[in-house]
């Protein structure tokens, strides 16, 4: 009984020493896309009302034909080193599947070399943060072949922040503090009923 | 002579349970609520498990909490070792006032007074006071003495092993628990009521704040502090004797033993405690499964539980039989070793399916170790037992401060590299378990010294004038009862026939 459970152990330690490297890495991408987005530097936006305005399309300075295979795009709002500091789930890292960098969906669309824009309200579960826009192009296979952001290659310019909802409320903190002072009574009442207890036994 | 005269209700006091001489009860029926003694059983395994609930509800929901609050690692870190950090105190403090007010009062008490901290989690708006709720909340893990403390007061020393796994166990059961309930009331909120996320989180922290109030209603209206009554009636009519603190205190600090269980226990239940606050989010960061699936597996390590700290307890028993404390004392060493091993392992394994496999066994090695820790601990002295276990229990919680200090702090290691070197850590630690001695029965590698006794040992802990007004009588008849320590070889050694006379 012990040693089909040894094996089987075993080789699931074995299997899992297989490191999966396929997928494509962003720095085989070329920034063939130019993408604009309306927040300006530095500018606040808040969480669940205010809109960004993405316009993005072929970056005519490159050849012909290059966008022949882009079937989708895809538009992310991105965190900005600032954000990403001392939080790992954050992290950038070149392989794409595993990178960490883009977690918001803005819009998905069919590519067309020109003419794109979508406008879009800054979604309420969006965290404070300092971002900056990045659109994808996807081929047929739905993997990465060109990308292009609102930012420059070191992601340090024309970046804008997010406010948060806090997600409280007037009635969850009135609730909050009142349970909380019913716990501290209802204690005090505990020792005022044992105290006249132990004076009945007397 | 008098006392049994003046109270004669004592002996036609029936009881649902056969008991012994104190009215413990010599049999555990798990199945029966029978008052007192299994009824404060389940009040005490399920008010600490309302307590670890609370304490680990927010690791498997700290994903969402980051975003809200904009937490870094580091505050992260500060958060989880400042949950287990207040307990470290909390209690030793809870050993003495067990021993001044009841384990009934002591826990119902510190259970109402940490609710407020749960309630309040709710409104919390930024790192800071994240960081104070998770310290306050931690307070509560304290009730584990109490626990402890109330077992021993209603079973006799057949049953409490059992009594002690099956309700620590029990009550760790809750930071597995959690893990579960809470992703599943979060996401009900979300998705039935509507809320966004940053609010659904907040609402889901009253469920266990309210588990936890209701709990600590029950203790202290049904629940009863000894087989014959409340603390408050048992010292007005005599019947028990209040023991004296400084000396109590000063036993159970000069006694080298519980120090080194404090710093072994640190690294079973400590390392246990720290993987519930980092094992979520590391299977939900590295390995990309969603707040469910994380919360899954991360449940399933405090889960075994359920079994493996009581198979711990009993294992220990099991083995006391025939090799006595010496026994004890190797299956502790060995079970907790391997743990450490499999904490390194765990570290290493790059695949989903691998890492939760190794999870699972460690779990059980480490939780069985905690078991094994609590079948040495109420040997290590009788007069102190309460502070000795507060100690143990203590060191638990600094061992959980270290580890997360050291390894889960900031961005210096990855987790990953942080959860090897604490199993490495643990296996060093683990160590010291040779260092102890018991002269009548021996340690791992020494045999006992000839013609000590186990009366030596436990009166040694009582003044010449104590035992003149004699205070000592009970560690003379846990004495007797423990000679079964020396295990099977052991029962030719010398035993103490005439009271031992004052050197």
């Amino acid at each position: 009984m012990e040693v089909p459970a040894g094996f089987l152990i075993v080789s699931l330690l074995l299997s899992c020493f297989v490191a999966s490297s396929y997928g494509v890495y962003f720095s085989s991408l070329n920034a063939t896309l130019s993408v604009t987005a309306t927040p300006t530097q530095g500018q606040v936006l808040k969480a669940g009302e205010d809109q960004i305005t993405v316009t993005w399309g072929f970056n005519q300075t490159y050849p012909v034909g290059t966008d022949s295979s882009y079937k989708t795009i895809k538009v992310k709002l991105c965190y900005a080193p600032i954000s990403q500091k001392d939080r790992k789930w954050r992290k950038t890292v070149d392989l794409l599947k595993k990178d960490k960098t883009c977690p918001h969906k803005i819009v998905a669309r069919p590519y067309a070399a020109s003419n794109n824009s979508f406008t879009w309200t800054v979604e309420r579960d969006i965290p404070s943060a300092t971002y900056f826009v990045r659109a994808f192009a996807f081929n047929a296979q739905d993997e990465q072949v060109a990308y292009g952001q609102t930012t420059n290659a070191h992601k340090s310019t024309n970046l804008f922040e997010v406010q948060a909802i806090t997600g409280r409320h007037t009635s969850l903190d009135i609730a909050s503090i009142c349970f909380s002072a019913f716990s501290v009574v209802s204690l005090a009442g505990f020792f005022y009923m044992e105290k006249r207890k132990g004076k009945a036994s007397k | 002579m008098g006392e049994v005269a003046s109270n004669p209700e004592k002996n036609d006091r029936k009881f649902a349970l056969p008991v012994d001489s104190e009215h413990k009860a010599t049999e555990f029926r798990l199945f029966s609520v029978a008052t007192p003694h299994m009824r404060a059983f389940h009040l005490s395994w399920i008010s600490f498990f309302a307590c670890f609930v609370s304490t680990f509800a927010a690791p498997p929901l700290i994903p969402i909490i980051r975003d809200n609050l904009n937490l870094t690692a580091t505050d992260i870190g500060n958060a989880g070792i400042a949950a287990v950090s207040g307990a470290v105190f909390a209690r030793v403090a809870m050993g003495t006032a067990c021993d001044l007010f009841g384990p009934r009062l002591a826990s119902s008490s510190l259970i109402l007074l940490t609710a407020p901290a749960v309630f309040l989690s709710a409104i919390a708006n930024s790192p800071a006071a994240f960081l104070m709720v998770r310290f306050f909340t931690g307070f509560s893990l304290a009730t584990f003495v109490s626990t402890q403390f109330w077992m021993s007061s209603m079973f006799s020393p057949t049953v409490v092993g059992t009594a002690n796994g099956l309700s620590g166990g029990w009550g760790n059961l809750g930071g597995g628990a959690t893990q579960l309930i809470m992703p599943l009331v979060f996401s009900l909120i979300h998705s039935s009521i509507g809320s966004t996320k940053f609010t659904a989180w907040r609402i889901a922290f009253f469920i266990p704040a309210l588990f936890q109030t209701l709990s600590a209603y029950a203790i202290f209206f049904l629940g009863q502090d000894m087989p014959d009554g409340n603390y408050v009636r048992l010292e007005k009519s005599g019947e028990k004797h209040k023991d004296n603190f400084s000396q109590v205190f000063y036993h159970a600090i000069t006694n080298y033993r519980g120090w080194i269980l404090a710093l072994t226990y640190g690294y079973c239940f400590g390392v246990e405690l720290t993987i519930d606050n980092i094992i979520a989010q590391y299977f939900y960061d590295r390995f990309d499964v969603n707040l469910h699936t994380a919360g899954i597996i991360a449940a399933s390590f405090g889960l075994a539980n359920l079994f493996s700290r009581p198979g711990g307890g009993m294992l220990s028993d099991f083995v006391a039989r025939r090799f006595g404390m010496r026994g004890r004392l190797w299956t502790l060493w060995v079970v907790q070793m391997v743990g450490g091993l499999l904490c390194l392992l765990l570290g290493k394994i790059g695949s989903l399916s691998g890492s939760v496999a190794v999870m699972l066994v460690f779990s059980v090695f480490v939780q069985a170790a905690c078991g094994l820790t609590f079948g040495v601990v109420p040997f290590v002295s009788r007069r102190s037992l309460g502070v000795i276990s507060g100690m143990t229990g203590g060191g638990g919680n600094v061992g959980a401060v270290l580890t997360q200090v050291i390894f889960f702090r900031g961005s210096r290691y990855s987790t990953e590299e942080g959860i090897s070197l604490m199993g490495v850590m643990i296996m060093c630690c683990t160590l010291v378990i040779m260092l102890i001695y018991f002269p009548q029965w021996g340690g791992l590698f020494c045999g006992p010294r000839k013609g000590v006794t186990e009366e030596d040992y436990y009166l040694s802990e009582w003044s010449a004038a104590e035992k003149e007004q004699g205070f000592h009588k009970m560690s003379m008849k846990f004495s007797e009862n423990s000679r079964r320590e020396r295990g099977r070889k052991g029962a030719a050694a010398p035993v103490q026939s005439d009271p031992p006379t004052i050197v």
